[in-house]
């Protein structure tokens, strides 16, 4: 549960990257990225906490080391957070005046995405591969985090970004770019985890190449073009690639160093967890729908029609 | 340098307190907000009114930044009691405390979808009423968040569902007798949530008044004039009768204190030995086990205590080893929360006077002028109710179980990274109300409303 709550809130924050991506080199094309981005990034908020407290309930024994061990780099994640939100909440209603402006915003809420994500990878790396990270003395070095396997973990995702940014905004004049910064982001990335570590390269890690190859290859060819073009598709599969990244953090973390059912809760919480899941996720799939039957009729802001 | 974990713990309480104290401001004037575009858009269905269509279209805009800043916010708070309270997370975490917890993130979802769908879909609704409802889910997303936090809140105070002493005696690693959905309704709770409602409330409403109070006294518009009128009419309303709720739900408070927490009671009443008939003081401190200066009313604290839960004998601090008492400067933060209050109550009195007997005091200049101060000790009243809250439990993070030190990440790691996020919210907090203000007048229209 707790992995595919991170799963949605990855494959949302994944496309807001994309759209920090279009925001800084193709400037011209930010409309199609305030489209998506401004209903959308409260949700990736929202989703963020769920992770969060989905994290907590499900593992309470891995609070104790994630908080000594990450501390200072959840704080700057933090500001990161606000430092995102808050322009781009800033930056959708502001009107000229000053040397404060709609475009400043937007680039700062684009610059603080793209590193909020950098800040999100160096977690995740270390999770995964334990570099950096020392569990006798429950603290974390970014000095030691630096290893090729690292390194190439955060290139390919930057990689794949770039990449499949001309495609889910649907952008033409960058389609050139689609599959060689894809195929580059794939085998950098699988480079990156038999760097980290042989044994993570587990059959199963030809589903996300797979898929992700897939989706590169249908923005090219017209007729399939618009599957993968729809953003709800895109963000289906993209969580789903996500999700089958699971082998990677399951069933041991930091350098197969620490077991996760070690930690996770079991007992009355757990039958709990499931309850509460099952009535919130109903009344989630209710709103989400909701939402979908209202937003078929097309946007239409607080000015008057 | 190197700084000892006693420091780093100080450095700790500051800092969750700091980074709290900024997120109740943007809490508050969300809540209000809420209401207030509410209230607004229902009038201008109802009564054709324009002008209450303008007041509503355009605070939505602030709103959505209120939301956004106040839910990155939210998110810091999680985070932040994971990093910097990792064992009392933990205990939390394998409590029903956590499912208030994950009920909240329930409640938010409820809030930020109805909030998009409010906000961006105005005009997709097929009907004014319709689209109005939606907005009553919005503030019950709103109010669902603040009640289940207030739940955890309550926990932490009145602690239950589970096993306290096996948890003690274990030295914090046995956590058994688990009832997940007994925190719901822990002995404090009910009280604590009417409290926190109507204050949290009271404040927000009485902050985005002095906007309104300042924007009508500035502005030469008519149509400005008018909208802020509006604003100030239904404010004005909410904060009336939010005040009343306030005092009956503090009151009530006391009395839920006598009863579950006596050695907080004692020290915010500044109680050194038990007994009946005591005074109630106000303002003197305590220094060497005597109580100095200030002003003492005889016999009243006796009467109100009677009064609101029929106790005759109240507690005293010489009832409990001093170890475990709270620092007594939490009867300071009690007093300027009571008598800050009175004195907003009194003019709300003046203010519904006024309003009972027609003078329009929405458009009076002189209530204006004063509504602005009066929401500045509205909010300070709010922050210290709170600050009597939590200084009023120390030492203890959990109620009679887990101390502050005993939860606490005193790594100095903390120290740079903290800092920062200390700067970032003396920056983020002037200029999101600032942002609020002016994203207000730049969507006025240009020809203006009609009044």
């Amino acid at each position: 549960m707790n992995y595919a709550a991170f799963s949605v809130f990855a494959a949302l924050l994944i496309s807001e990257i994309m759209g920090g991506v279009v925001l800084l080199v193709a400037w011209p094309a930010r409309a199609k990225v305030f489209d998506y981005a401004v209903p959308v990034w409260e949700v990736t908020g929202t989703f963020g906490a769920f992770w969060v407290v989905t994290g907590v309930f499900a593992y309470p024994g891995l609070l104790v080391p994630v908080a000594s061990i990450f501390a200072p780099l959840l704080m700057v994640f933090l500001i990161l957070w606000v430092a995102r939100s808050s322009s781009i909440a800033f930056a959708e209603f502001i009107t000229k005046r000053g040397w404060l402006d709609e475009t400043k915003l937007y680039r700062a809420y684009a610059i603080s995405t793209l590193l909020l994500g950098l800040v999100v990878l160096i977690l995740l790396s270390s999770l995964v591969g334990g570099q950096g990270v020392s569990l006798a003395t429950d603290s974390f070095s970014l000095f030691s985090w630096v290893t090729a396997g690292n390194l190439a973990f955060v290139i390919g995702t930057l990689l794949l970004g770039v990449g499949f940014a001309p495609v889910f905004f649907d952008l033409p004049p960058l389609r050139r770019l689609v599959l060689p910064f894809a195929a580059a982001g794939i085998v950098i990335s699988v480079a990156a985890y038999w760097l980290m570590s042989p044994t993570l390269l587990t059959p199963w890690m030809a589903v996300p190449v797979l898929l992700t190859l897939a989706a590169g290859l249908l923005y090219l060819l017209p007729a399939t073009a618009k599957i993968v073009t729809n953003k709800a598709i895109f963000l289906v599969v993209l969580a789903i690639i996500i999700f089958s990244l699971q082998p990677l953090v399951y069933p041991v973390v930091i350098g197969q160093a620490l077991s996760i059912d070690a930690v996770t809760t079991s007992g009355a919480m757990a039958d709990a967890f499931v309850s509460i899941t099952a009535a919130g996720g109903l009344l989630l799939a209710l709103l989400l729908a909701l939402y979908m039957r209202i937003a078929a009729r097309g946007p239409s802001g607080p000015e008057p029609p | 340098m190197v700084f000892d974990p006693a420091t780093m713990l100080l450095f700790v309480r500051f800092l969750f307190a700091f980074t709290i104290g900024s997120h109740i401001l943007l809490v508050s004037t969300s809540i209000a907000l809420a209401f207030l575009i509410s209230v607004a858009d229902f009038l201008s269905i109802r009564g054709h009114d324009p002008t209450y269509e303008a007041l509503a279209r355009r605070l939505t805009k602030v709103l959505v930044i209120s939301f956004g800043v106040g839910t990155a916010s939210g998110i810091v708070m999680a985070v932040e009691l994971v990093g910097l309270f990792p064992s009392f997370m933990t205990l939390v975490a394998s409590t029903g405390a956590m499912v208030l917890f994950y009920a909240e993130i329930s409640a938010f979802f409820l809030e930020v979808l109805a909030l998009v769908l409010y906000v961006y879909y105005w005009n997709a609704f097929k009907g004014r009423y319709t689209h109005w409802m939606v907005s009553l889910l919005v503030i019950a997303g709103t109010l669902a968040s603040a009640v289940f936090i207030t739940m955890v809140n309550a926990w932490m105070n009145t602690p239950a569902g589970f096993d306290a002493t096996t948890f003690i005696n274990s030295g914090f690693k046995t956590i058994s007798g688990v009832q997940p959905y007994a925190d719901f309704l822990t002995a404090s709770g009910p009280n604590q949530i009417f409290h926190v409602l109507a204050t949290t409330l009271l404040a927000g409403s009485m902050v985005l008044g002095s906007y309104f109070a300042y924007w009508f006294i500035r502005s030469r518009d008519p149509g400005e004039k008018a909208i802020c009128g509006r604003a100030l009419k239904i404010l004005g309303a909410i904060a009336i009768i939010t005040v009343i709720l306030s005092g009956i739900s503090g009151s009530e408070q006391m009395g839920n204190l006598l009863v579950n927490q006596p050695l907080k009671y004692a020290a915010i009443d500044a109680n050194l030995v038990s007994g009946p008939n005591l005074p109630d003081r106000f303002f003197g401190i305590i220094v060497n086990g005597s109580y100095v200066g200030g002003i003492t009313v005889l016999g009243m604290q006796a009467l109100l205590a009677r009064f609101e839960t029929g106790v005759t004998s109240l507690p005293g601090l010489n009832q409990f080893p001093p170890s475990q008492w709270p620092p007594l400067l939490v009867s300071l933060t009690f007093n300027v929360m009571t008598v800050g209050g009175l004195v907003v109550g009194l003019f709300l009195l003046v203010y519904f006077f006024a309003f009972v007997t027609k003078r329009r005091p929405y458009e009076s200049k002189r209530l204006l002028y004063l509504w602005i101060p009066a929401a500045v000790l509205a909010m300070v009243v709010y922050q210290f109710g709170w600050a009597t809250d939590e200084i009023g439990r120390q030492p203890w993070i959990v109620y009679n179980v887990m101390t502050v030190a005993q939860a606490a990440n005193t790594s100095n790691a903390l120290l740079v990274p903290g800092i920062l996020i200390v700067l970032f919210y003396l920056l983020v907090i002037p200029v999101t109300f600032y942002l609020y203000a002016r994203v207000f007048q730049g969507s006025k229209p240009k020809e203006g409303v009609a009044p």
